[in-house]
């Protein structure tokens, strides 16, 4: 539905986006990730046509937006960063504007209105004047602006930027809602957010993709394997040293005192299931296992990960050339 | 033209939805028919060509306040890129904000309409004088707006889009000032400059109560020249 290819574009001397290629499907939900300033909204201005890409092409339901702004912006429903609303209007008036330059008129436009009104949550502050309204309430009027067209693709810049815990869940629900049905790109800094919406993530490090996958793939690539903990009911002496010698064991690093170690971190490469030779290995020691579960990297150990690496590997880029 | 209507109104409907709006309508009103009035009873003729003849002037201020906010403020709020990314033309999200600009415009020139009606009761003016004198300030003001719509576009702050667009357009009216001037420092350049874009000619014999094509034209011509280059601009902004 959306194929970003090779796009690259500059600011002056900045680079905000390099070669960058994304694809997403119909009827799914991308969650867009990285820092701020890594080019998440750049990318997300090129797709909704409001910047020109430098270099590569961009096709949205295989129009290209250079060619077709027009068709493409009919298909696309947008929420920028910078929730773009008229201080001065209603909320009604502001959605009615918005409706209308989308070509909704009548009847149409009534029942859309009533229905954005109804899934955004705004109907106690239908009539109220833009201005007056709180963060929370003005982020839903600019959601409800993208959604007025009932378009088949969303693209959402931090629709979650500054709302409260309660609210946050209220737009990830709705935002899981409508990806059963419409496209979504969606980008946040916030990771928790990712996980209960969907499981397709493209990370981006300044201007360029560093991970593009399901989390789970990218969570064992980036990490390079599994990690479990074991804990034991009593210290033992040749513990570290035994666990260190599995097969598959990367890396053992005790989490109790260093003396006396109880609790230990496995890092494996992945292939072998570590906690079933960690049990086999206290059976044939004789120990106690108090503990023994598998401890899933975070999306935020992952993104981390992935960050940090493609920091470094930049920076080693740039030393070679310096060189 | 059912897109440039939509953003039309809504344009409209910002100016007259702040207080602004009506003290500007106030001031406009009090200023140009108290600065005309007070000569107008020493002279004590039945015409209009005092209030004509302020009008370049007063409009100086008076436009650029009008069209200050046209993209500035859109640029400010994060509306542009609301705008920039409905399936509008940029020349007709243009259109409509630059007919909403001269519509606010000609309802406060429509004010001073009593002044031409109490002429009529007190006296007998020249009555065509005063229609293309009207005429002249609409041709004026639209090409006043054309220029503050195109700077407006070119900054991001309301103050500064002000200021240079009375700069801008103070051009027109003090390039004849200064021709003779720029004539003694390149030969034939002030010449040029003042018959390409000198104002005074054009609106003085529309406020004298002549009606030529050329003078109607040249206000035209230049004012479509401006809105192209904004939507030139619209255009080319992706790229920046």
């Amino acid at each position: 539905m959306i194929e970003v290819q090779g796009v690259s574009k500059r600011f002056g001397q900045t680079v905000a986006l390099d070669e960058v290629s994304l694809g997403v499907e119909a009827r799914s939900v991308l969650g867009f990730l990285g820092p701020n300033g890594a080019g998440k909204s750049t990318a997300m201005k090129i797709i909704t046509t409001f910047l020109a890409p430098d270099a590569g092409t961009v096709r949205v339901d295989g129009l290209d937006v250079s060619e077709h702004p027009l068709e493409v912006r009919r298909k696309i429903g947008y929420m920028p960063e910078n929730v773009p609303l008229y201080d001065d209007m209603r909320v009604h008036e502001y959605l009615a504007f918005v409706g209308a330059s989308r070509g909704l008129s009548g009847g149409r436009l009534a029942a859309r209105l009533e229905w954005v009104a109804e899934a955004c949550g705004l109907v106690g502050e239908y009539k109220r004047t833009i201005r007056e309204l709180s963060k929370g309430y003005r982020q839903r009027t600019g959601l409800a602006q993208a959604l007025i067209h009932d378009p088949e693709i969303l693209i959402l810049d931090e629709p979650t930027s500054g709302l409260d815990p309660r609210q946050i869940i209220e737009i990830r629900d709705l935002i899981q809602e409508l990806g059963r049905t419409k496209t979504i790109i969606f980008s946040t800094h916030i990771l928790q957010e990712v996980e209960p919406v969907t499981e397709r993530v493209a990370i981006i490090n300044e201007g360029r993709i560093v991970a593009d996958g399901r989390i789970g793939e990218l969570k064992r690539r980036a990490m390079g394997g599994s990690r479990v903990i074991v804990g034991l009911a009593e210290p033992a002496a040749d513990a570290l040293a035994s666990l260190r010698g599995l097969a598959g064991v990367r890396s053992v690093m005790p989490l109790t005192d260093a003396d006396a170690p109880t609790r230990f971190e496995l890092c494996g490469d992945g292939d072998e299931a570590l906690d079933a030779l960690a049990a086999s290995l206290a059976r044939e020691k004789g120990w106690a296992l108090r503990e023994l579960r598998e401890s899933p990297f975070s999306l935020e150990d992952t993104f981390i990960a992935l960050v940090s690496r493609d920091a470094a590997g930049a920076a080693a880029k740039r030393g070679e050339v310096r060189a | 033209m059912r897109n440039t209507g939509v953003i039309f109104r809504r344009e409209l409907a910002a100016y007259f939805n702040s207080p602004i709006a009506y003290i500007f309508i106030i001031v406009f009103l009090v200023l140009t028919a108290g600065l005309y009035m007070t000569p107008f009873f020493l002279q004590g003729q039945a015409d209009m060509r005092g209030f004509f003849g302020l009008l370049p002037f007063f409009l100086l201020i008076f436009i650029p306040a009008i069209s200050m906010r046209l993209w500035a403020e859109d640029r400010r709020a994060g509306t542009f890129e609301l705008l920039m990314t409905l399936p509008l033309r940029s020349s007709e999200v243009m259109a409509g904000k630059y007919l909403a600009a001269l519509t606010f415009y000609l309802i406060a020139l429509a004010g001073t309409l009593p002044i031409p009606i109490t002429l009529a009761i007190l006296g007998n003016p020249d009555g065509g004088a005063i229609v293309t004198g009207y005429l002249g300030a609409v041709l004026l003001g639209a090409l006043y707006l054309s220029v503050g719509i195109f700077i407006s576009g070119l900054v991001r702050d309301q103050i500064t889009a002000f200021i240079l667009g009375a700069i801008a357009c103070f051009f027109f009216v003090g390039i004849g000032w200064v021709s003779l001037f720029i004539d003694g420092w390149i030969p034939g350049l002030g010449t040029f400059l003042d018959g390409a874009f000198g104002l005074s000619d054009h609106y003085e014999s529309l406020m004298r109560g002549v009606l030529q094509l050329g003078d109607v034209a040249w206000f035209l011509v230049l004012s479509a020249a401006f809105l192209a280059l904004n939507t030139y601009w619209l255009e080319g902004r992706k790229h920046g």
